[in-house]
């Protein structure tokens, strides 16, 4: 057994000092792993992420139980700027990008931390590589980028920092199926490339468990399924309620629904 | 011609003062209302270091200008950073409580009376003729230039080096800042230190000019309105703003009334706010932050 470079236990995260907006979470992702996260609107998919990423202080948000311990160290409540240099980067579900800066510029922001001049110009190389569309908008103010590009820029900024995991909260957010696909791919190949690992939230399931190793599904702040893709994929619940397919091909009644709502099991 | 002059002179003063309002508004959304103080201590500091280096005076202006740009990086750290994440109204409240401290240290210290640092450094400042009749001083002359080549350096300052543009960033999204591992209390204690150097190098060739008193305070506050009239968020916009002002000032003293010198800036000031609220080069979503 591998050890986790990310392992969650039994998080809870607090808004506003009256708000749980999760509670009992545990995951965990090995190295060289892509791990999935699914879960509806509201379910505590962003503020898992954040409260892993120490995104939470400015939203008066606060990790009241659990922790969160990356590659051997405990960093729950740690400020943003030091999680970041210790390789743990997120692309976030809004505003990923700087919307007045060029995208050179939004390249050239991140800190490499530890890295020397030559090192940090092979990074912003390898983000062309990976991504040949930025190289012609380089002077290109961020704002203007269509949502494929932007989202690319972010995942680009993201990697200028080196990260051993890569969080990436609704990749598919507003994007076109066709771009949602290359960019799976994409992210398939920088998984490939740079040996890191990625950390995918999605509520675009099918798309999601097709390039993950593992899975996990959120409802209402817990843990409620985990497990390997292909049998998350068969399984009923999901087939139903993410996929949106049903085996008579009709949509379901609330009682059954109210009937699923039972048979899930609680974590936490 | 004289006027042309004045005009220029006047104009180059608010803007050297209003680019400190605009780099800290810029990064961190707050209105530094001790920077007219922060400027005068800027003076105060040249007096000092002037009577310890007696007889070199570039190392006096030398050492000035670098604990210039400490006070200013200090009063982030141990003031202003305990303001993060508290309202920005606090923050303002608290530069309006620093600038009455800083103002009743600087009586104590060194008393109200007018002092000459150009006399402690012994620099002359004779006037220099000008084609067309009209006459400047060396020291504003001095002060044009510096004007010029701060605004030139902090254009390429913040468009081309890597620590201008993570400025440009945390000014945006500090959130998304922070994430990509930008310290940004490093960024505000640098954007706090330019902000003091600047209003201090303004303020030193003021009082080498015509000698320091507390009434310096009051030109710091007057070029708050060229920034704000400029639109707060905009360099170039606090250039345009700075000249406005300046050229409605020196023409209202000269074809009305002297006495009129220290309302102007905030009648220009008022007169924008009615018809341009977010000024002249302002993004408009600013003023809702403001
Ligand atoms: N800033 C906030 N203040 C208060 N509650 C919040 C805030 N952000 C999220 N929440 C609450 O936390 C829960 C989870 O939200 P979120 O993590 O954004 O879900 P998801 O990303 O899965 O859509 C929701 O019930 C939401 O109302
Ligand atoms: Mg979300």
């Amino acid at each position: 057994m591998t050890v986790p470079l990310l392992s969650v236990e039994k998080l809870e995260v607090v808004y506003h000092r009256a708000i749980t907006a999760v509670q009992g979470i545990s995951l965990s992702v090995k190295p060289g792993q892509i791990v999935a996260v699914l879960g509806n609107n509201g379910a505590g998919k962003t503020t898992t992420l954040r409260a892993v990423s120490g995104f939470l202080g400015l939203d008066d948000a606060r990790v009241t139980e659990g922790n969160i311990v990356f590659k051997g160290m405990r960093i729950e409540n740690r400020r943003p700027d030091k999680i970041t240099h210790l390789g743990l980067v997120l692309v976030p579900e809004r505003d990923k990008v700087f919307p007045n800066l060029t995208v050179a510029e939004n390249l050239a922001a991140p800190v490499a931390h530890r890295a020397g001049r030559a090192e940090r110009r092979r990074r912003e190389a390898l983000v062309y590589e990976f991504f040949p569309q930025l190289a012609a908008l380089k002077g290109r103010i961020a704002g203007l980028l269509s949502g494929g590009e932007r989202q690319m820029l972010a995942l680009g900024s993201a990697l200028v920092g080196s990260p051993e995991l890569l969080l990436i909260d609704e990749l598919s957010l507003g994007l076109a199926p066709v771009a949602v696909e290359s960019l799976m791919r994409r992210l398939v190949e920088i998984r490939d490339g740079l040996g890191l690992s990625i950390l995918l939230v999605e509520q675009n399931a099918s798309i999601a468990l097709e390039i993950a190793d593992y899975g996990y599904v959120l409802e209402n702040g817990r843990l409620v399924l985990d497990g390997d893709p292909k049998r998350l994929l068969q399984h009923q619940d999901i087939r139903e309620f993410y996929l949106g397919q049903t085996t008579s091909g009709e949509r379901k009644s609330y009682r059954a629904v109210k009937q699923y709502r039972r048979s899930r099991r609680w974590y936490g | 011609m004289q006027l042309g002059v004045n005009i220029i002179v006047l104009a180059a003063i608010y803007a050297l003062i209003a680019c400190g309002y605009v780099l800290i508004y810029r990064v961190s959304r707050v209105l530094n209302l001790a920077h007219g103080e922060l400027m005068m201590l800027g003076s105060y500091l040249l007096l000092a270091t002037a009577s310890t280096f007696t007889g070199h005076p570039l190392v006096a202006i030398a050492v000035a200008l670098v604990l210039s740009l400490c006070v200013g990086a200090l009063v982030y750290l141990f003031l202003m950073r305990k303001m993060a994440g508290e309202m920005v109204l606090a923050a303002v409240l608290t530069t309006i409580a620093l600038g009455i401290l800083l103002r009743g240290v600087m009586v104590i210290v060194w008393s109200a009376q007018q002092q000459y640092p150009g006399q402690a450094l012994g620099v002359v400042n004779p006037a220099i003729a000008l084609p067309g009749g009209a006459r400047i001083s060396t020291m504003a002359a001095l002060l044009v230039l510096a004007t010029a080549v701060i605004y030139g350096a902090l254009f390429a300052f913040l468009r081309f080096s890597r620590w201008g543009v993570r400025m440009r960033a945390a000014g945006q999204n500090p959130l998304l800042a922070a994430q990509r591992g930008i310290n940004l209390h490093a960024i505000y204690a640098l954007a706090w230190g330019l902000s003091t150097l600047t209003g201090s190098i303004a303020g030193m060739l003021i009082s080498l000019d015509s000698g320091l008193t507390g009434t310096m305070v009051l030109i710091g506050l007057k070029a708050f309105p060229a920034a704000l009239v400029g639109g707060l968020d905009s360099l170039v916009g606090a250039l345009f703003g700075a000249l406005i002002v300046a050229a409605a000032e020196i023409s209202l003293i000269h074809y009305v009334d002297p006495l009129l010198s220290d309302v102007v800036p905030f009648l220009v000031l008022i007169v924008m706010l009615i018809i341009r609220p977010w000024g002249l080069f302002g993004t408009r979503e600013e003023l809702d932050r403001v």
